[in-house]
């Protein structure tokens, strides 16, 4: 599971028939320096994924999401998906021993 | 497994229900020395590790969904060891 502060949202045109009705996140990966406020834009230089969403966070969330294939867990059916989000995070503390 | 430590917690009300009651804490994956190898991670965290504790965290989803007790659980990352 890692922590990413959702940026946007994305609304698919076509789309595989399992995602029917599904809610895109646009996620950008926070790092130390996002989890510690250092950097408060917490836009990080890593890839932004985009995480399949249930739980609805919006715009400015810090939310939990898990790649690979549990992501696919919840489902019953067989799914495309490698990324879901798993939890909004209400507030979270982070510092480094050096920083603490 | 994934050699890291305890840099901090998170609070979350809404996520899933397998979720609900765990300790999530926030990891920095670490090398032999200490210093921090990679962007940090997340976890659930029965054993109760202190903050700059160092641990051991399974990437192994089958493991930590018998732990929450929840197969359809997409957690993945577990704390399963304190290191002395």
């Amino acid at each position: 599971m890692k922590p990413g502060k959702v940026v946007g949202k994305v609304t698919l045109h076509q789309a595989d028939p399992a995602f029917r009705g599904a809610r895109w996140l646009m996620v950008a990966p926070m790092g130390e320096s996002e989890l510690t406020g250092q950097n408060p834009g917490g836009i990080s230089s890593e890839w932004s994924p985009v995480v399949y969403d249930n739980l609805g966070a919006g715009d400015g969330d810090t939310i939990l999401y898990v790649e690979g294939s549990e992501a696919t867990q919840p489902f019953d059916r067989p799914i495309p998906l490698d990324a879901i989000s798993v939890a909004i995070i209400d507030s979270h503390e982070f510092a480094t021993p050096t920083q603490s | 497994m994934i050699h890291a430590r305890i840099d901090g917690h998170a609070v979350s009300s809404i996520c899933h229900p397998s979720l609900t009651g765990q300790k999530i804490v926030l990891c920095t994956p670490i090398d032999e020395t200490g210093d921090a190898i990679g962007s940090p991670i997340a976890a659930v965290d029965p054993l109760g590790a202190g903050l700059h504790a160092r641990v051991f965290i399974t990437t192994d989803g089958q493991f930590t969904q018998g732990a929450v007790g929840d197969d359809t659980s997409p957690v993945r990352n577990q704390v399963i060891g304190l290191i002395d």
